[in-house]
């Protein structure tokens, strides 16, 4: 039953990603969007536990107009009809903005 | 009328009171929600928390204090408030507020009673 | 087949509502169903006619319309949160044509038809 959080917004600016990775549950999955792809290069990342099954999910297209370079052994690159499927495969959305 | 459904919404508080209109938009919501009998439950993080802690008075910088309006939660069915306790840690905040009623969770009771919600709002 | 609710808070100045758009029109394009999009804060400006984007900027409320006129899909605005920022449905009315005036009581409906919401 994991849920869907939509970042969308840079750590560097605002408290919303720490605040989503305190509710993170085992084996949710982020999408970083817009200003969300910020916290790719975050330290925060460092704090997601790697045995928890996070999925790690980025939008390409958002990434690569902000000059931010994706580890893609971290990171699955989706587009947009990805984050839709994913909408509808978790069971509930949350959008950090 | 929909048929009433056994969908529990969440509206997640996430921002201090007075600056800014989230916290009052938040709560047209959870009004609304409640006087239509929808199962809806409040939770306040990170900065949100200000929205309970006892002793604010908006009037001294003219807000319409819209915090008072919490008193009224029984009376539209908001029985589920919930607070998270690293929020108030951070803040150097304890356990008062201007409402009675309140649960306050450390960040896994937190997160896994958010996760029992089917749709969550963020403010 | 799951059908989906968007809800809409940031401006048409934003970059943030282009993304709204392309989630709503990837998902329709998809076929998924969209039982509607509500427009609150700040999402309301979208329906301002009096609003210009200047013209070589990204038109958010030609791509609204294109979907709403496509897919019929209903955009509702919460009028509460629209009369707020300058926007009026007595005359002289200045709100588009294509939003469908509401309020928070339409949210209760969305919410309760859609199995998902997502929230821009």
């Amino acid at each position: 039953m994991p849920t869907l959080h939509i970042v969308r917004q840079s750590a560097f600016n605002s408290d919303d990603f720490a605040q989503c990775l305190q509710v993170l549950r085992d084996n949710d999955v982020i999408v970083f969007i817009d200003d969300g792809c910020y916290n790719l290069h975050h330290k925060l990342m460092n704090t997601i536990d790697s045995e928890a099954g996070i999925q790690l999910n980025v939008i390409g297209k958002h990434a690569q107009a902000r000059a931010i370079t994706i580890d893609e052994a971290l990171y699955t690159v989706i587009d947009m009809n990805n984050l839709v499927e994913l909408t509808l495969t978790t069971s509930r959305v949350i959008t950090w903005q | 009328m929909t048929k009433p459904l056994n969908k529990l919404t969440a509206i997640l508080n996430a921002k201090a009171p007075y600056s800014n209109a989230a916290g009052k938009d938040a709560l047209d919501i959870a009004l609304i929600f409640g006087s239509f009998e929808q199962s809806t439950s409040l939770f306040f993080q990170g900065d949100g928390v200000w929205q309970l802690i006892q002793g604010q008075d908006g009037a001294i910088i003219s807000v319409k204090d819209y915090l008072k309006t919490f008193a009224a939660f029984e009376f539209y069915d908001l029985e589920n408030i919930y607070i998270c306790q690293e929020s108030l840690s951070e803040r150097g905040l304890t356990a008062d507020f201007h409402i009675e009623q309140v649960a306050v969770l450390a960040s896994k009771e937190f997160a896994d009673k958010l996760a029992t919600h089917h749709t969550i709002l963020r403010f | 087949m799951k059908k989906l609710a968007v809800v809409v808070t940031t401006p048409p100045y934003s970059n943030l509502s282009v993304t709204a758009l392309d989630y709503v029109e990837t998902a329709l394009k998809s076929g998924v169903e969209l039982v509607g999009v509500f427009f609150y804060q700040d999402g309301v400006i979208h329906a301002n006619q009096q609003a210009h984007i200047a013209s070589d900027e990204y038109q958010c409320i030609k791509q609204w319309q294109a979907l709403q006129q496509t897919f019929k899909l209903p955009l509702h605005l919460c009028i509460t949160a629209a009369e707020k920022r300058g926007l009026s449905d007595e005359e002289p009315n200045n709100i588009h044509p294509i939003f469908t005036v509401s309020g928070l009581g339409e949210l209760v409906e969305l919410v309760n038809k859609a199995d998902r919401l997502v929230q821009f």
